[in-house]
């Protein structure tokens, strides 16, 4: 199908309001009236409450209200999947960013000082830092049901005959940080009511609909009496799809009636937000020597810190990925998730995925490299195709395009020249010349689209034709910055047959959208494009139907619902996928081996998300997915001691740079069209971000030839590991 | 205890009673109105804040309101004229170096002080220009490729006004 809107490079809807500074994000509102709210969190990261006195506090200048967990007229907790955290913590606290109290106040400077004025008086309790020791069932339980959250046990074939079968067997440990997802803008929001008494949360929220779900139970209202509305975000990555200020700006405005904001200052927002899932992952992985690969195990402790959020399903989807694109007749995989005092850990781009891929991708290049096969050589004769029985043993019953991925990948100028761009040294001075070494890495992945099997997942859109040609598509989900408003107009506008510049996007507001699902799992191209082309075709059935009796129509509109389509068999709670996004990345490293210093030089991309709705959107993705990759893979790790934040704000918390990112960074599309995509699109929001860090790890032993097992690999540790390695060049 | 100060902020002055101890961002913010100009960490680390005071680039959350007393300030919200888009402006919306737009005014102000002092940065100026721009979103390829570009153009145009 040729299209003539979808696939050009056109602006985004929303970057002339950007680049002005005219957009307004949640931090931005403000409402006469307004009071500032200031949360006062835990002293200490795992203690009995004994009391708390809000009297000096309340009495304070400028200070209209403290809230504690007495004011909360309905469920005191909330959370994704299950209701575990506290909206305000009136016995014990498990992490730094329980909530204790919610100052009010007619100024910020008046909550930040009544704040300090909280006296919580604290019984510490004995923390629980050590994952491993939270697997010991003597360790005291920090919820009812004990310190595992979630555990996963599969077994495809047999493993110990795979093994035997295995000319070649590489076992390794693998050891993840805690990433903060590090959005530039802080969680924030506004709260108010309307002259209709309906509760208004303008915020910065993943899922409008499930936010106000979750307002109405902690308020003990109805979901009608409450709007929330998240149009423009700065940034989230997943970090914002557990609610963070939504119920603490709804409680103090239902309480006080007045309208109240809160911004979190950066070392609040490290501290209170959730993070990537740090890890312990140990593979031990097996071929023939004909290069086939026969034996996959795995075993993963993830750590989810004080609260479940998505630790569960995060776990669910490290083990459907253990075994990467590629065809393995027998699979073992277990694994658990616990609960510690260390934060807590949701969902974040890649969810899961990008742990598991660390494994998998380090584990494939050392196959190949004892087999003495090229490493993409050896990942194309063992790919997955359509048809094939994935890691878990369903069959992958969607397009499949992880080869593709690979062939373009191996014909790319980067992986077909890096003998001699490995050699080259023209562009450092002769003096440094000796000190440089540099290597080529790769890695290929794939990573599930949708919230799986078991979740519900549904798209709802409403599409209206106005008068002299304008169309208003209403949706429900998050601007978070990935571009989908575009892709979502293009979609529109090509479907319809009008200019992009006619359609408009009306986004992410309870009480003028409908509920299109979470801004989530690379899910809003492919789940709200299909509830868009839906909407239309209903809208044109109409049209016809009224252009054969003759009578015209300038106003109309159209609802549509769209399902995510799901395996049949479910293997836990969102496992399987139907649908995955596939790449491959290749990059060049350089390492100074006098300073220990890494260099990503160049990064070529090749991804297959189906049809390319928005290049630009596509390109911008993929970028930002390899500067992720790099901060993770290089400088990022939230460290924490007994359970405190170390580094909270970005002079400790390290992110890449312009200059640590390359520009030359080279994306190519590989279209593989998924036939249940809207004119064939999925999406690639996640899958250009998984496989960066491996192969980062892979040029590193191409370079140096040592084999990191241990994120972030930093200068020292470069150094540290040469001095010890026993083939020290 | 206020303090009375003058700010010219893209083009007219003003006059603001702020706290001894306030920041400019929060000035521009709260009190101008002016939200065009963000805050990512308050430490002088993000450059979400940057606006450009008596010429000079300065990230505004480290800037004492009391001292830039009497300073002209260019923040994000006067770089277009007129509701016309500069041309650095047009390039970061023509290269797609905008994607959830937190670190755009920033970074533009960034671009916009290199290209008042060098006509034709190379990639490694721009880069060094703007690597107190934090931006999570764009891997900053776009960012960099606008201002290039932009730098290119304006050289262009300058040459060829040379050459009449
Ligand atoms: S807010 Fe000023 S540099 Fe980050
Ligand atoms: S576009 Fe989001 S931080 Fe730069």
């Amino acid at each position: 199908m040729k299209c003539t809107v979808v696939g050009k490079r056109v602006e985004r809807k929303d970057a002339r309001a950007k680049v002005t500074g005219e957009t307004i994000y949640p931090s931005d509102r403000s409402r006469e009236g307004m009071l500032w709210v200031v949360a006062v969190r835990a002293a200490h990261p795992h203690a009995r409450i004994l009391s708390i006195d809000t009297e000096r506090a309340a009495a304070a200048a400028g200070v209209v209200r403290v809230l504690t967990a007495r004011d909360v007229p309905g469920e005191n907790a909330f959370g994704i999947q299950f209701h575990d955290m506290p909206v305000l913590c009136s016995d014990r606290v498990r992490y730094l960013g329980d909530v204790v109290a919610l100052v009010g106040a007619e100024s910020r400077r008046a909550a930040r000082q009544a704040a300090a004025l909280v006296a919580v008086d604290y019984q510490p309790l004995a923390l629980l830092t050590d994952p491993e020791q939270a697997l010991d069932p003597a360790t005291p339980a920090l919820h009812p049901g004990g310190n595992i959250l979630h555990e996963v046990h599969f077994h495809k074939g047999n493993i110990s005959v795979g093994f035997q079968k295995s000319a070649v067997i590489v076992e390794r440990s693998y050891q993840l940080p805690m990433m903060d997802h590090a959005f530039l803008e802080t969680e924030a929001g506004l709260s108010y009511f309307d002259e209709n008494d309906v509760l208004c949360v303008e915020s910065c929220g993943q899922y409008i609909y499930r936010d106000r779900k979750q307002i109405a139970s902690v308020l003990g209202l109805a979901e009608e009496k409450i709007r929330v509305s998240a149009e423009m975000v700065g940034g989230a990555f997943g970090g914002k799809d557990d609610i963070t200020v939504q119920i603490q700006l709804a409680l103090m405005t239902y309480v006080t009636g007045r309208p109240a904001k809160m911004v979190a200052s950066r070392e609040e927002s490290i501290v209170a937000h959730s993070k990537r899932h740090p890890a312990s992952m140990w593979f031990k992985t097996g071929a023939s020597k004909s290069g086939k690969l026969m034996a996959v195990e795995a075993r993963f402790l993830s750590d989810t810190g004080a609260y479940a959020s998505l630790g569960g399903p995060v776990l669910n989807l490290m083990a459907e990925h253990a075994a990467g694109p590629y065809l393995v007749p027998h699979v073992k995989v277990d694994g658990h998730v616990v609960y510690t005092n260390n934060g807590f850990s949701g969902a974040f781009r890649g969810f899961g995925c990008t742990q598991a891929c660390v494994g998998i991708e380090s584990q494939m290049d050392l196959m190949a490299r004892a087999l003495r096969r090229d490493p993409l050589a050896f990942r194309q004769a063992n790919v997955l195709h359509q048809g094939d029985a994935a890691g878990l043993g369903y069959e992958m019953k969607t397009a499949v395009g992880a080869e593709p991925t690979i062939r373009a990948a191996r014909a790319g100028k980067l992986y077909r020249q890096r003998r001699r761009i490995k050699k080259d040294r023209t562009h450092v001075s002769p003096s440094l010349a000796p000190f440089i070494r540099r290597g080529v890495g790769v890695a290929s992945q794939m990573q599930g689209l949708g919230l799986g099997v078991g979740i519900e997942d549904q798209a709802e859109v409403e599409v209206v034709l106005g008068p002299g040609g304008a169309v208003r598509v209403k949706v429900g989900t998050t601007e978070i910055g990935q571009g989908a408003y575009t892709a979502y107009a293009q979609m529109t506008a090509e479907r319809l047959g009008v200019p992009l510049e006619q359609v408009e996007i009306v986004g992410a507001d309870t009480g003028t959208c409908p509920d299109s699902g979470a801004t989530t799992a690379s899910r809003t191209t492919y789940a709200v494009g299909n509830a868009i082309l839906l909407a239309i075709a209903k809208l044109e059935q109409r049209r016809s139907a009224w252009a054969a009796q003759g009578t015209g129509r300038e106003n109309l509109s159209a609802r549509a619902n769209f399902t995510v389509p799901t395996q049949d068999r479910q293997l836990g709670d969102g496992l399987p996928h139907l649908l995955y996004s596939y790449g491959t990345h290749v990059v060049l490293v350089e390492v100074n081996t006098l300073t220990g210093e890494i260099s990503v030089e160049a990064v070529e991309a090749y991804l297959d998300g189906g049809r390319v709705v928005s290049p630009l959107g596509f390109e911008g993705q993929s970028e930002g997915g390899i500067a992720q990759g790099i901060g993770y893979t290089l400088f990022e790790e939230v460290l924490l001691d007994r359970g405190r934040f170390l580094n909270t704000n970005f002079d400790t918390y390290i992110l890449p740079s312009s200059k640590d990112v390359p520009t030359a960074i080279h994306t190519v599309p590989i279209e593989v069209m998924e036939k249940s995509g809207p004119l064939g699109a999925k999406g690639i929001s996640e899958t250009c971000t998984v496989g960066v860090a491996p192969a980062i790890l892979n040029a590193l032993e191409d370079a140096i030839g040592i084999r990191f097992v241990r994120l972030p690999v930093r200068a020292e540790d470069v150094i540290l590991a040469r001095e010890e390695s026993p083939h020290e060049s | 205890m206020r303090v009375d100060i003058e700010l010219g902020i893209n083009g007219s002055r003003s006059r603001f009673a702020v706290e001894p101890d306030e920041r400019l961002v929060s000035t521009l913010r709260d009190r101008a109105g002016l939200t065009g100009t963000k805050q990512g960490c308050k430490i002088g680390e993000c450059g979400a804040c940057s606006v450009i005071m008596d010429g000079k680039l300065v990230p505004s959350c480290l800037v004492l309101s009391a001292s830039a007393d009497g300073a002209d300030l260019l923040t994000v919200e006067g770089v277009a004229q007129d509701g016309n888009l500069s041309d650095l402006q047009q390039a970061f919306v023509a290269e797609g170096a905008i994607q959830c737009g937190y670190c755009t005014p920033g970074m533009l102000l960034a671009g916009e002080y290199l290209l008042s002092r060098y006509q034709r940065p190379d990639t490694a100026q721009i880069k060094e220009a703007i690597a107190g721009n934090l931006c999570r979103c764009t891997g900053y390829t776009k960012i960099v490729a606008a201002i290039r570009k932009t730098a290119k153009k304006r050289s262009l145009v300058k040459s060829s006004a040379q050459g009449r």
